[in-house]
């Protein structure tokens, strides 16, 4: 457990002295939030400032930890019995939470939602948990980002026509969450028995399958293709120019909704609770969405208006669940993988 | 001829000592706690991890191509390198140090810089492309192909050629080559007879280095190729994200067969070669006196290295202060503003964190090569063992090395009651040194087999110590290639990635390649690749500063 006395120059010293007199000792609570890199480093990222906006309002401090394993640190950690001294994760996806049940036998996180004030104001196609353990508190659409001058890719079949041949960029699913989205997005489209038929007829028209988002994405800066896989954000950072027009194949995109989840032994778990009820508010909601690029996960954020207009929501969000993806994941990732590869 | 080394004295023995310790603590306890998986299924041992992969041929040709495209990179990294090695050991011309200097620097770049340099170079829409459109000429597709892949593995591997040889083409024996003359020989034949057996042991550790470097080859592959040119590495990867660790096990293993197999037979090769060596060394060639054929191809293989390394380098750069095709300073006012920041990553501490554990590695990781090397500077079947062991760094996975530190050190280790646990920067520079010092092994060892060891036996006869002979007769002569390790030492420190990001674990002890990863947002390139040519600076000028305290130190 993390407790330090607080003492911030002289009017501090004198606050603690004081507090002293009183027979009291003013301190403050200290909680610990894991996550992703660019929660905290980055252009303008949004820890720094939801550290602002929380500690102005509450009595709390707030840490971040960023483990290069990601939520592996933590499964691994509770596997060996090594201490796990962090309050809160923050950017879960539904095929981590798969990964911590098939891993571990004990509960690595608390079930609160349902139980904080304002998760009824979640809207409920971003529930990727059926036990409630991660709350969504954003969601990013995976869509198709094309050059309007070469070519204009509206549907699946798009994909493999001539038009197309040579021009498609995406990840490998193994490794990249975009890429792992749009094999899913696939899938859900052509179904389990059709969706490695459908990568046969992309391989045939030249998809290029590259490692992580920014080896797709620099391939598609430095033009050498006319789409790639990428978030429907993208225009936030380059304007609504020919070079970034947004394409949602069929109409939809593929939701990738964002969870965050208590541990279930966090040092400071009455903290960790108030810092994700806050981070629901409409206001903070808002904030983490343009810091984040991507969407709140609440109905009634509060959103500067030119994001809104540049950051485009598919007509037809698809996803899969949880359900959905359980027993399934490894085996469909893994038969399209050694497709690729062969 | 064995007695000088049982006699080894108590400072060598402690250096051994701690240098066993250090292994044990930061390299063979944690990647065994990871490899067990490959041996054992629910606590008692199985082959069926092991079984499972062998019996696939999708393994088997995963295997395969991971190899045929190792082997063609170190052929690439030979062409390329042995010509700067012969440039830099036998001409003298100004800015020879420098450019010396200079050549490690690919070797610690992270892969998104080399992605994003060589897509810039040698894309569609890259420079020569361009220029040959002008003309009216066809263009050369080389983005997404075998070809790029093997490429940029040679701009990371051709300067570890050039140094390697440089160091033994620099101690060839002038009198060697005079006596051939006198006796007859014509220049060609005195090269190919006494010139050439005395650089063909560095020229078979350079390729042994590079094969087994560009076997592990990870993620420049699948930025340059893509998952279709996918390397052995990619699924360990993969096995080892999704938790599945006996399978990962079970690859890491059979990699580490594979490199420490050839590892040995190279050892049996080295050590068989007992030469004979003096000191006389061979003056250098003016390069700018006369013009010749030998000059006009140097100037040929000059513009190679401009398109080859200059370009990609030049092009990142560029990359770095480009946004939307304009001009921008951007990033590195991001970068700059960084520099107070409470959360998150800030830039100046990176830089000085590299510096310093880059410096504390060169001392700890030479004096540990030296030792090793001495110790194994022998034809015997146990120093073949304990010199393939030493080759454990290099030959086990990055991933496996990070993820078995990861879950002993970092998560702490039951000893004796008590919970042990080992992060920050003292560990990084431990588990730097432990990843850096078979460079100077593979470096000395050749240096020291190939000399004459009547001449340590004289002194020691003449009633020297033996670390008084080491200081006064070994260290002179090997001195070159003691140098060329440690700047390989530097160099593997300021380029670490896998174990360094694991054993931050959450503290300031960061470098700059983890900068440059925790800028990559799944969103924009520009503060990853200012960060990354933040490192490119920083690091070429400690590379041109340490050298030049080298020579002032009488270090060539």
């Amino acid at each position: 457990m993390k407790r330090r006395t607080f003492i911030v120059g002289a009017g501090g010293a004198l606050t603690a002295l004081s507090g002293c007199t009183a027979g009291s000792i003013i301190e403050d609570s200290t909680i610990t939030l894991a996550t992703y890199d660019s929660f905290v480093d980055g252009e303008d990222p949004v820890g720094p400032w939801l550290k602002e906006e929380f500690e102005a309002e509450y009595d709390v401090t707030l840490e971040f930890e960023t483990p290069s394993g990601g939520i592996n640190q933590y499964i691994q950690r509770a596997q060996q019995d090594a201490e796990i001294n962090v309050d809160l994760f923050v950017g879960l996806n539904v095929d981590e939470l798969i990964r911590i049940d098939e891993q571990l036998d004990v509960p690595l996180f608390d079930a609160l939602d349902g139980e904080l004030e304002r998760s009824d104001r979640i809207r409920d196609e971003l529930r990727i948990d059926p036990e409630g353990r991660a709350v969504p508190y954003d969601t990013g659409y995976i869509s198709l980002v094309y050059d309007e001058r070469s070519v204009e890719p509206e549907t699946f079949d798009d994909l493999t026509d001539p038009a197309t041949e040579d021009q498609l960029l995406t990840q490998n699913a193994q490794q990249s969450d975009p890429g792992l989205a749009f094999l899913l997005w696939t899938i859900h489209e052509f179904g389990e028995s059709g969706y490695l038929d459908y990568w046969a007829d992309l391989q045939d028209n030249g998809v290029r399958v590259l490692g992580s988002w920014n080896d797709a994405y620099n391939a598609y800066l430095a033009e050498e293709r006319d789409i790639v896989v990428s978030y429907s954000t993208d225009q936030v950072f380059n304007g609504d120019v020919p070079r970034h027009q947004i394409g949602f194949l069929n109409d939809q995109g593929y939701a990738q909704p964002e969870g965050m989840a208590r541990f279930s032994d966090a040092p400071e778990p009455e903290a960790a609770r108030d810092l994700m009820e806050f981070m629901l508010r409409p206001d903070i909601q808002g904030g983490i969405a343009e810091r984040n690029v991507q969407f709140p996960a609440v109905d009634d954020a509060e959103l500067d208006e030119e994001f809104d207009s540049l950051a485009h929501v598919p007509p037809e969000p698809v996803t899969f669940g949880y359900d959905d993806l359980l027993g399934n994941l490894e085996g469909w990732v893994e038969d399209w993988a050694r497709q690729i590869r062969s | 001829m064995d007695i000088r080394y049982r006699r080894t004295e108590t400072p060598l023995l402690l250096a051994g000592f701690v240098t066993a310790v250090l292994l044990v603590v930061m390299l063979y306890y944690p990647v065994a706690s990871v490899l067990a998986a490959a041996v054992f299924v629910d606590g008692s041992p199985s082959l069926d991890p092991i079984r499972t992969i062998v019996t696939d041929p999708f393994y088997w040709d995963l295997f395969g191509f991971t190899a045929y495209q190792a082997a063609l990179s170190t052929l690439l990294s030979l062409a390329l390198g042995l010509p700067g090695a012969y440039i830099l050991a036998r001409y003298e011309f100004p800015g020879r140090r420098t450019i010396r200097s200079l050549t490690l620097v690919p070797f610690v770049l992270p892969s998104i810089m080399v992605a994003v340099g060589f897509a810039a170079m040698f894309g569609t829409n890259g420079p020569p492309n361009r220029a040959l459109a002008a003309f009216g000429l066809p263009t050369v597709e080389l983005m997404f192909t075998l070809q790029i892949i093997v490429l940029a593995h040679a701009f990371y591997n051709a300067p570890l050629v050039v140094r390697v040889v440089a160091a033994a083409w620099e101690n060839v024996d002038t009198r060697t080559v005079e006596t051939a003359r006198s006796l007859g020989a014509s220049p060609r034949r005195a090269f190919v007879d006494v010139v050439i057996p005395q650089l063909l042991p560095a020229v078979l550790t350079s390729a042994l280095l590079v094969f087994i470097f560009t076997f592990m080859s990870f993620p420049i592959v699948l930025a340059l190729g893509g998952l279709q040119l996918a390397t052995v590495e990619v699924w360990l990867y993969d096995r080892i994200r999704t938790l599945r660790l006996g399978e990962a096990a079970a690859l890491a293993v059979l990699e580490a067969a594979i490199t420490l197999g050839l590892t040995y037979l190279y050892l049996r090769y080295e050590t068989a070669q007992a030469a004979t060596r003096g000191l006389t060394l061979r003056a250098r060639k003016r390069l700018f006196l006369t013009l010749n054929l030998e000059r006009l191809a140097i100037a040929a293989y000059a513009v190679v290295i401009a398109f080859v390394f200059v370009g990609p380098i030049v092009s990142m750069l560029i990359a770095s202060v480009t946004s939307g095709g304009s001009f921008t300073l951007r990033y590195y006012e991001l970068l700059f503003a960084r520099r107070d920041a409470i959360v998150g990553t800030r830039p100046d501490l990176a830089i000085r964190n590299s510096l310093v554990f880059a410096v504390g590695t060169l001392a700890l990781a030479v004096p540990m090569g030296v030792v090793i090397s001495l110790m194994t500077a022998r034809d015997t079947l146990s120093a073949r063992v304990v010199g393939t062991l030493a080759m454990v760094p290099f030959a086990v996975s990055g991933i496996i090395v990070g993820l078995g530190l990861l879950q002993t050190v970092v998560f702490g280790v039951t000893v004796v009651g008590y919970r042990v646990q080992v992060t920050g920067a003292t560990a990084i520079v431990a588990a730097h040194a432990v990843g850096a010092y078979p460079f100077v092994v593979r470096t000395v060892s050749p240096a020291l087999s190939a000399m004459d060891a009547h001449l340590v036996e004289s002194a020691r006869s003449l009633g020297a110590s033996r670390v008084r002979a080491l200081i006064d007769i070994e260290l002179p002569i090997i001195m070159p290639a003691v140098a060329a390790g440690g700047a390989f030492a530097f160099a593997i420190s300021i380029g670490e990635f896998s174990s360094t990001v694991v054993l931050v674990e959450g503290g300031d002890a960061y470098t700059m390649p983890v900068a440059v990863e925790r800028y990559l947002a799944d969103r924009t390139l520009g503060p990853a690749t200012a960060m990354g040519s933040v490192l490119l600076l920083v690091t070429s000028v400690s590379f041109v500063v340490i050298e030049r305290i080298g020579a002032y130190g009488g270090i060539e």
